[in-house]
C-alpha cells in the first residue's frame, strides 16, 4: 500500500493548536484511520514485515490509541511500549510516516506508517532496546556534583539562575530527537552521543549548583563537536525543548573553555575566521582531517565542480578587506575572555 | 531460569521502592529493585502533581499546619489512617523528604528573589518546576541516584510469586523478565512490596498500563491480611477524550503561582465547584468534588463519564503557562487555555486500603513481607508519605535481617510450580478461545458498570457473579495470539488476568462487607457515614479453613475526631 507523502510537509507543525484544528477538520468520527506497522520478532523473523489494519476514527484519537484499539480490541500481539499515555512516561515514541512522535501526544492521521525508532536494537515491533541510551546517560553523570557544600534547606536560587537548566528538565528522555539525528547514522565513525544524552547533562552542567567540568565531559565522552547543528533534534522534540540553542550551543561553548584542544574544529575554525574574514570549508576539513582528507578528493572534486568550494581561493586569496576590524573584534572578545 | 540472590527484594520502583532501595544501600544492605515497568518511568508517581508542605516549613504558620493535619486525616483519608502515624510522617517530610531532594537537586521553583514558591490558602503546596511535573522530576532524580548509588534494577521485570517457607516467612520472588521472556527466582530474607495504590482495574482509570494490582494479590496468596479494599478514590476533572488522556488531570487543587482555582461546570454551566470555597481545606479535594459532582449527575446536569466542564479560564494565562505542565495540553487540542473548558470526566484513582500493615514497621501479617507506599492499607498515598513509609521499611528490614548472611533456601517445588504455570501461560489460544487482554476488558468494563460510584447490592452481587464466571468460563480456555518469548505482553496480560479477578472479586466482597458510605464510596441501601460502628479498618483475613472472613478495628482518634456519630452521607463534606 502506498501512502501519501504530503504529510511530511507538516513538519513541525504538529506542536500548534491550529495545526490539531486542521487535523480535528479532516478526521471525524466514522471515518477510518489506515495503518501500516512494522513487524519484527528478531527470534523468529528474518526480516521486517509491514502489517496493515483499519481503525474507527474516535474524537481526538492520538495515535497511541490507535495502538491500543489494534492490542486491546482487536487483539493483535503487537509488542510496543508506553506506560502513562499523557506525556510524563517518554516511553511510546515512534516513527509516524517517516517523523519521530511521542504516541500519546500525537494525533492519529488518516494513513500512517508506524515504525519504531532508529539508532537502537528492535526487541520487538514497536519496542526499542533503550539500554545503550542509559548507559550514555550514566557516562554523562547526570547527578550534581557540588561546587560548595550544601547549605541547608532552602537552597536560595532564584528561577532567573536556573532557567536554562529547567528548559532541559521538561527532557522526558522519549528518544525522539536520538532516532532523529542524522550524526548518529555515521554508527561508530564518531564518538557523539546523540541529542538527549546532551540534554541529560544541560540538566546538571547548566545548574549553577554544580561545579564539575562538564565541558570536558561533553568533549570526551560525548562528542560534542560531532554536531552538526542540524535542528533536526528540536525539530521533532514533543516537549519542544530548544536543543541546538538551549543545550547543545552553551555545552559547546563550556567544552571550548574547558579544553581548547579537545576542541579542534571549533578552534580551527576560529583561527580561520581571525586569518581570512571568513570562513573556508577547504581549510577547515583540511586541517581538521589532516591526511585523511586525501581519501575524499573524489568528493572534492565534485564539490569544486559544483561551486560549492573553491580551494584556488583557499591557497591565493586575499583577507576581506575589512580584516583589520575583525581582529580587532577578537582582540577585544580574548581580552573580555 | 536465572536464580539471583540479595539481601532484600524491593517489588515496585516508584516513590516508595525507589526510596526504599536507595535507602537500604545506605544502611549497607544489598537490594535489588524489580519493576514491572522502568524505574522512574512506571507507575503513579510521575503522576504527582505538586508536593504538600507540612509542619512549619516555608513560613507555614501554626494554623495552617493544623489544617494540613486535618486535611490529610479527614478529606484524604476518610479519617482511616492512624494519626500517630500521620504525625510522624508530617514531621519526616519536613526535617528530611524536602532537604534530601534539595540537596540532591531536585528543583523546586523559585521566584526571581531565590524564595520557594507555594499556592496559598489553608494547605499549602509546591512544585519541582512546574504543576505536573513534580513527580516525573523527582522520579527521574530518583533514577539517577539509584545509577549513582549502584543499586542492582532489575526493569521491565513482573513479579509473578511471592515464595515462602515451611512456616510461611516469605524468602524469595519468581518473575519474569518479559524483554526475553526468561524466567527468574530471587531468594532473598525479605521482600518490600511497594506496587502502589493506583491500578487500572476500570475502563477509565488513572493507573499506568502495567498497573493490574498485583501486589495485593501476591500478597493475599500468601496469607497476608488486606484492608479497607473498597475505599476507592476518583478523579472527578480527567480529560473526557481522546480515550488515552483518560489519566489527564485538570487540577483542582490550589495552584502554584494563583490564588485562583480550577472551576467545575455542569452542562448548564453553572459552577459546582472551585476548591478555594467549596473545599478550602482539602488541598487534593476529589472526595468532595466527586460528591458534587455526583450531585450534579443525580440532577441530570453531567455524567461521570463527560458532560461536565473544567476551566482555567478566570486564571490568567501566563500564570497557567508559567506553573503548570498541563497548559500544554489545552494547546495541543486547539483550545485556549486562557478561554475555553475542557469536557472532563472521572477516573478510578487510588486506593485508600491494601495489605494490612503496621505503619509504624511496614510489617505485614506474614513473617518477612513488607510494604511501602499506597499498597499498604495505612493511607491513601501521596509521594512525601510513600517516602516516609519507604524509610521506615528501610529501617525494619535492615534490623530484621543481617547484611551478606545467605538467604534462605528457596523452596524447590514452589519455584517449579511457578515456573510451570508461567510456561503453562505461554500457549496458544484453543479454537473458541479467547485472549487475556479480552479478559482484561471485561473485567474493567465490568468494574466500571457496577463497582462504579453507586454500589448497590444488586450491582455488587452481579459483577461478584460475572467475576466468577469469568473465572470458571473463559480462564480455561485462554491462550496467546503468539508464543515468542520476546517482549510478548500477551503473556504479561495473562497473568495480570489473574491477579486483575482475584482483587476484583476481593474489591467486590470488601465493599459488601463495609455497611456504611464514607469519602468517595457510596452504597444506596446504607447512604450515612457511621463513625460509631465503622470508623475502623475493614480487615479481610482468612481462617484456617482458607475461608475469607472480615473483622474490624477501629481507630483511636488522638489529634481530631469526626464531629458525629452517625450523618447522612451527602451532609459530609468529607
Amino acid at each position: 500500500m502506498e501512502f501519501a507523502q504530503e504529510h511530511a510537509s507538516r513538519l513541525g507543525q504538529s506542536q500548534t493548536g491550529d495545526s490539531q484544528r486542521a487535523r480535528r477538520e479532516s478526521l471525524r468520527e466514522g471515518d477510518v484511520v489506515r495503518v501500516r506497522i512494522f513487524r519484527f520478532d528478531p527470534t523468529h523473523d528474518k526480516q521486517p514485515r509491514y502489517d496493515t489494519f483499519t481503525v474507527p476514527y474516535t474524537r481526538l484519537m492520538r495515535v497511541l490509541d490507535v495502538l491500543n484499539y489494534i492490542s486491546e480490541d482487536l487483539e493483535e500481539d503487537l509488542a510496543y511500549r508506553w506506560f502513562c499515555g499523557v506525556k510524563k512516561c517518554g516511553t511510546c515514541a515512534v516513527r509516524v510516516n517517516g517523523r519521530e512522535v511521542l504516541a500519546c501526544w500525537e494525533a492519529a492521521e488518516p494513513e500512517m506508517t508506524i515504525e519504531p525508532l532508529r539508532h537502537a536494537a528492535v526487541v520487538r515491533d514497536l519496542v526499542i532496546d533503550r539500554t545503550a541510551y542509559e548507559q550514555l546517560v550514566v557516562a554523562m553523570m547526570p547527578w550534581l556534583e557540588r561546587a560548595e557544600p550544601y547549605a541547608g534547606f532552602p537552597e536560595r536560587i532564584s528561577h532567573r539562575e536556573m532557567e536554562q537548566a529547567a528548559t532541559a528538565l521538561d527532557c522526558l528522555s522519549c528518544l525522539a530527537c536520538f532516532s532523529a539525528c542524522p550524526v548518529l547514522d555515521l554508527g561508530n565513525e564518531t564518538n557523539f552521543a546523540g541529542p538527549a544524552p546532551l540534554v541529560q547533562l544541560a540538566q546538571v552542567a547548566l545548574d549553577p549548583r554544580d561545579g564539575m567540568d562538564r565541558g570536558q565531559l561533553a568533549m570526551d565522552v560525548a562528542g560534542i563537536f560531532n554536531c552538526v547543528s542540524c535542528y533536526k533534534c528540536e525539530e521533532v522534540c514533543p516537549a519542544s525543548i530548544p536543543v541546538v540553542s538551549r543545550v547543545i550551543e552553551p555545552l559547546k561553548a563550556r567544552a571550548y573553555q574547558s579544553g581548547k584542544s579537545g576542541s579542534h574544529h571549533a578552534s580551527v575554525f576560529t583561527r580561520i575566521i581571525e586569518k581570512r574574514g571568513y570562513t573556508d570549508p577547504t581549510e577547515l576539513v583540511m586541517r581538521t582531517q589532516g591526511p585523511r582528507v586525501l581519501r575524499g578528493v573524489r568528493r572534492a572534486l565534485r564539490l569544486w565542480v559544483r561551486g560549492k568550494i573553491n580551494p584556488l581561493r583557499t591557497f591565493f586569496g586575499r583577507p576581506n578587506p575589512a580584516i583589520a576590524a575583525i581582529r580587532c573584534v577578537f582582540n577585544q572578545t580574548e581580552r573580555a575572555s | 531460569m536465572k536464580v539471583l540472590s540479595a539481601d532484600v527484594v524491593v517489588v515496585g520502583a516508584g516513590g516508595a521502592g525507589s526510596y526504599a532501595a536507595l535507602r537500604l544501600k545506605q544502611l549497607g544492605l544489598d537490594p535489588i529493585l524489580v519493576t514491572k515497568g522502568l524505574v522512574g518511568k512506571s507507575g503513579c508517581s510521575i503522576f504527582a502533581g505538586n508536593l504538600v508542605l507540612s509542619g512549619r516549613m516555608l513560613g507555614t504558620t501554626e494554623e495552617q499546619s493544623r489544617d494540613t493535619l486535618e486535611y490529610f486525616a479527614k478529606y484524604w483519608n476518610n479519617f482511616l489512617i492512624d494519626q500517630h502515624y500521620l504525625v510522624k510522617a508530617g514531621k519526616w517530610i519536613e526535617e528530611s523528604f524536602y532537604p534530601e531532594l534539595d540537596e540532591a537537586g531536585l528543583y523546586f521553583r523559585r521566584n526571581d528573589q531565590g524564595d520557594i514558591v507555594a499556592s496559598v490558602g489553608r494547605v499549602r503546596n509546591i512544585a519541582a518546576n512546574k504543576q505536573g511535573q513534580s513527580g516525573m522530576l523527582l522520579m527521574d532524580r530518583r533514577r539517577k541516584q539509584i545509577e549513582q548509588l549502584d543499586v542492582r534494577k532489575l526493569e521491565e521485570t513482573t513479579v509473578t510469586a511471592l515464595l515462602t517457607d515451611k512456616e510461611g516467612r516469605v524468602v524469595g520472588i519468581v518473575g519474569l523478565q518479559y524483554p526475553d521472556g526468561e524466567i527468574i527466582a530471587i531468594q532473598a530474607q525479605a521482600v518490600v512490596l511497594a506496587t502502589g495504590h493506583s491500578d487500572r482495574l476500570a475502563k477509565r482509570s488513572t493507573g499506568t498500563r502495567e498497573q493490574s494490582a498485583d501486589g495485593i494479590a501476591l500478597a493475599y496468596r500468601v496469607g497476608a491480611e488486606l484492608a479497607n479494599l473498597e475505599i476507592q478514590w476518583w478523579h472527578t476533572s480527567d480529560f473526557a477524550y481522546p480515550k488515552t488522556w483518560d489519566r489527564m488531570h485538570v487540577y483542582p487543587n490550589p495552584l502554584v503561582g494563583s490564588t485562583e482555582t480550577a472551576r467545575m461546570y455542569n452542562s448548564d454551566g453553572e459552577i459546582f465547584f472551585e476548591q478555594k470555597t467549596t473545599a478550602p481545606v482539602a488541598l487534593a479535594p476529589y472526595a468532595t468534588q466527586f460528591k458534587k459532582l455526583a450531585e450534579q449527575v443525580m440532577k441530570g446536569k453531567a455524567r461521570f463519564d463527560g458532560g461536565a466542564y473544567t476551566s482555567y479560564s478566570h486564571i490568567a494565562p501566563e500564570v497557567i503557562e508559567d506553573y503548570n505542565y498541563h497548559a500544554k495540553v489545552f494547546d495541543k487540542m486547539g483550545l485556549d487555555v486562557a478561554t475555553d473548558d475542557v469536557e472532563t470526566a472521572v477516573s478510578w484513582h487510588c486506593r485508600q486500603g491494601g495489605i494490612n500493615v503496621d505503619p509504624h514497621t511496614m510489617r505485614t501479617s506474614v513473617p518477612g513481607l513488607y510494604v511501602a507506599g499506597g499498597v499498604g492499607s495505612h493511607s491513601n498515598g501521596g509521594i512525601g508519605v510513600v517516602t516516609f513509609d519507604a524509610y521506615v521499611v528501610a529501617g525494619s528490614v535492615a534490623s530484621d535481617v543481617r547484611p551478606g548472611e545467605v538467604p534462605p533456601l528457596l523452596p524447590a517445588e514452589q519455584v517449579e510450580v511457578e515456573h510451570d504455570r508461567l510456561e503453562g501461560l505461554l500457549h496458544p489460544m484453543p479454537a473458541n478461545g479467547c485472549t487475556p487482554v479480552h479478559i482484561k476488558n471485561l473485567i474493567r468494563e465490568l468494574m466500571w458498570d457496577k463497582m462504579g460510584f453507586v454500589k448497590s447490592e444488586e450491582n455488587m452481587q452481579s459483577a461478584l457473579q460475572e467475576v466468577r464466571e469469568i473465572r470458571d468460563r473463559l480462564i480455561p480456555v485462554m491462550g496467546l495470539k503468539n508464543t515468542t518469548r520476546q517482549y510478548n505482553y500477551g503473556w504479561i496480560d495473562a497473568i495480570d488476568a489473574y491477579n486483575m479477578l482475584d482483587v476484583a472479586e476481593l474489591t467486590i466482597l470488601s465493599s459488601l462487607n463495609r455497611k456504611e458510605s464514607r469519602g468517595p464510596f457510596f452504597r444506596p441501601e446504607y447512604p450515612y457515614t457511621d463513625n460509631t460502628n465503622w470508623h475502623g479498618k475493614n480487615i479481610l483475613y482468612r481462617d484456617s479453613a482458607g475461608e475469607n472472613r472480615f473483622r474490624i478495628e477501629m481507630f483511636d482518634t488522638p489529634f481530631l475526631k469526626p464531629d458525629f456519630d452517625r450523618r447522612d452521607y451527602f451532609e459530609v463534606d468529607w
